[in-house]
């Protein structure tokens, strides 16, 4: 089966600085492929170019057998893909029920798809009133995702979910995140290594903007060597919570 | 914003309330009843005003970041609009084929983009054919317009209806149809050029959906159908809106005004606005030109002359009306409001700023544009990312700013001289309410303009009663700001964070 989305040696510029100097990747169906690189090595620059935010000079971006860079973010999200940002983007301003109705792309999407994100997400339930600046940080962050959830999208895009989460949260955000892959593909970008070692089926390194090594997840988390040329994290720390 | 019930964030508003009914009841006692009921409703009536004006600067600011220096003068156009219609639409309904051909023409760029998507052009050549398409589109619209009595039709409005059964025959330059059809297809095909430009060549980053076009297509032959019509009914038109009873003729007004300002807010977001938002200083320059051209094209049109429009039979019956109950079957020129004789048609002002206030209220709160606004007040990236076409939803907010602010200006004309320079001091003021309210927030934009208002009021006042300066009094509002923005930079309403 062809992968849903393909970034072929894509180079990504903001203002004069080179921050993804060839990154190609290519994301399967229905598995979720996680991205994984030291801060500031192009991971969350990746997303935002797939999505046209700050779109890619060089090279193709294909989705679904579509062409797509150099389109409009609003285009490239409407063919299908949902975004969740780091730093839990929510709209303060807005209720927990507006923040998911705006994620409308079709009238009626949020009715349709409220149970599934309640029963995600239990916690928005008895939330759905308050705005979103009354929101601790882990329910922004579930609401972050289940803003996502609420178009039929084909590919979600997930910023590191674990940000700042407390260690029961982000056992909740794995369950949950699971649970999407069983319907959706997803490319994940996360820093904490036992979750993303647990939840990803495929990897990507990426290094100074350029993908370096990728696989199965299984085989980068028996190797050690990498895990610390790449990662910074030495392997005794696996298993431990960060 | 609204939904905010914590103290600490209640507390600068509440502080305000408390600070203005004291200054309210000190002035109570030391003016008298009379005189202070007059103040307060004159306060009323400017703070009404200048929210007209900064409802829409605040709301294109808070989500665009476009400080608009031209809102004055669009103010002025709407004023210019609403008082044409209502004392002679002659002009307006000559203009108004040209205007709809050109539209039309301009509608078709969503027909063209299958088609000019297929076209192979050389890269070298993109740029240079929009620049022919545009320049002789520019030359049609010169040709279209080509010894067309503008400044005839534009005196119309001054003539004087003496003739009951033809309210047109003492003044109609119209040119007769076989001279004038020309023109409306020459804006045509200059319209045409335009969307076809506007439909890029040679770009093929560009989605083509597969849909078919039809509701496109019903859009356009719906407007050759309204263009058609308001070529055969100029005239008859007229007319129509002359023998129409005054009070309607004069809501009308308000419409129409408004919707040609929502019309050129469009207009002026996509062709001028839109190419500058990576460079917002040259937005600011771009905006502060427009405003001289607006004041410029009105002038050579009406002369820099100020003129009286004439206020609707329901606010000018002789006599007082003893209350405001009394006033619905008398529709007298003043009102006796506690002892104060207050003119109706300012109290409709006041009402009018309040009817704003609240239909922006609803629209934010309740509609899903308002909920994009509120959304991308904070974030556009996320709210585009959402699949949402954000430079679309920019479109309409300045569109509906403008159309505000327009609205405003129909609202004033009948009680302050229509001229040229009429918008400047609101939009003055204007900026300091946005200032004073917090950048963005409408409702910070209704608590700053009432605050402006009787600041301006009562400085008047105290400014007669001690015979200073007048100076005085128009510092007041300065000084407010300077006091506001002390102990809350952000203003009123505004968000610390941004």
């Amino acid at each position: 089966m062809e992968p849903i989305l393909t970034l072929e040696s894509i180079h990504t510029f903001i203002g004069q600085f080179h921050i993804l100097e060839g990154v190609s990747i290519t994301v399967p169906r229905d598995k979720i492929t996680v991205l994984l690189g030291r801060n500031g090595a192009g991971k969350t620059t990746t997303l935002k170019s797939i999505l046209g935010l700050t779109p890619p000079r060089l090279g193709k971006v294909v989705f679904d057998g579509m062409e797509v860079q150099g389109k409009r973010a609003y285009d490239i999200a409407n063919f299908g893909i949902g975004y969740v940002p780091e730093h839990r983007a929510v709209f303060r301003n807005l209720s927990v029920m507006e923040n998911l109705k705006i994620a409308e792309k079709k009238r009626g999407d949020l009715e349709r798809k409220s149970d599934f994100i309640f029963s995600l997400f239990p916690d928005l339930k008895r939330l759905y009133k308050l705005p979103g600046n009354h929101l601790s940080g882990g329910q922004q962050q579930m609401l972050a995702v289940a803003r996502a959830l609420v178009a039929d999208n084909k590919l979600l895009l997930i910023d590191e979910p674990s940000e700042g989460l407390a260690p029961i949260l982000i056992e909740q955000m794995m369950v949950a995140i699971r649970e999407l892959s069983k319907t959706t593909t997803i490319l994940l970008v996360e820093q904490n290594f036992i979750m993303a070692s647990q939840l990803g089926d495929f990897f990507y390194i990426i290094d100074d903007g350029k993908t370096v090594e990728n696989g199965k997840m299984m085989d980068l988390v028996n190797n050690a060597d990498l895990i610390k040329r790449y990662l910074g994290v030495s392997i005794g720390k696996v298993g431990g919570v960060q | 914003m609204i939904q905010r019930f914590q103290f600490k964030r209640v507390l600068p508003s509440l502080i305000v309330v408390v600070i203005i009914l004291g200054l309210g009841l000190a002035s109570y006692r030391f003016m008298g009843q009379e005189s202070f009921v007059r103040t307060a409703l004159s306060g009323l009536t400017l703070g009404a005003l200048y929210f007209m004006v900064a409802a829409g600067l605040t709301i294109i600011f808070g989500l665009m970041d476009v400080l608009n220096f031209a809102h004055g003068a669009m103010f002025m156009t709407g004023a210019y609009m609403g008082w044409q219609f209502y004392a002679n639409p002659t002009f307006l309904f000559g203009i108004l084929p040209l205007a709809l051909a050109f539209v039309t023409g301009l509608a078709t760029t969503s027909l063209w983009l299958p088609v000019v998507i297929k076209w192979q052009v050389p890269e070298s050549w993109t740029k240079r054919i929009n620049t022919t398409l545009i320049i002789v589109g520019l030359a049609l619209v010169v040709v279209g317009f080509q010894k067309f009595d503008v400044l005839g039709l534009a005196e119309t409005a001054l003539v004087p209806v003496m003739h009951a059964g033809n309210p047109l025959a003492e003044a109609s330059p119209q040119e007769t149809l076989a001279v004038f059809w020309s023109r409306p297809v020459l804006l045509f095909l200059s319209g045409l050029l335009f969307a076809i430009a506007a439909a890029r060549p040679g770009d093929k980053s560009q989605h083509v959906t597969n849909a078919k076009p039809t509701g496109a297509w019903i859009r356009v032959a719906g407007l050759v159908v309204v263009t058609a019509a308001s070529v055969l009914l100029r005239e008859p038109a007229s007319i129509a809106v002359l023998k129409m009873n005054a009070d309607i003729r004069f809501f009308l007004a308000l419409i129409v005004g408004t919707g040609i300002g929502a019309g050129l807010g469009v207009l002026i977001e996509i062709s001028l606005i839109r190419p500058l938002y990576a460079r917002p200083f040259y937005i600011v320059l771009m905006t502060l030109g427009l405003g001289y051209v607006l004041r410029e094209t009105v002038q050579l049109l009406w002369d820099p002359v100020a003129y009286a429009m004439e206020r609707p039979p329901l606010f000018s019956q002789a006599g007082e009306a003893e209350n405001i109950a009394a006033w619905f079957t008398g529709h007298n020129l003043t009102i006796d409001i506690v002892g104060v004789t207050f003119p109706s048609y300012r109290l409709f002002i006041i009402v009018l700023g309040g009817v704003m206030l609240l239909g922006l209220f609803l629209l934010m709160r309740y509609s899903r544009l308002g909920m994009i606004i509120r959304a991308g007040v904070q974030d556009r990236n996320m709210v585009e990312a959402l699949g949402i076409n954000v430079k679309a939803v920019f479109s309409v907010v300045f569109a509906i700013g403008v159309g505000l602010a327009a609205l405003g200006g129909i609202g004033a004309a009948p009680f302050v001289p229509v001229q040229p320079n009429m918008g400047d001091v609101y939009q003055l003021q204007g900026f300091i309410t946005v200032v004073i309210g917090g950048m963005g927030s409408y409702l910070g934009a209704g608590v700053g303009a009432l605050l402006l208002g009787m600041a301006r009021a009562f400085g008047d006042f105290l400014a007669l009663k001690f015979s200073l300066s007048p100076a005085i009094a128009e510092a007041s509002t300065v000084i407010v700001m300077i006091i506001v923005l002390l102990v809350r930079p952000a203003g009123l309403l505004g968000k610390k964070d941004e």
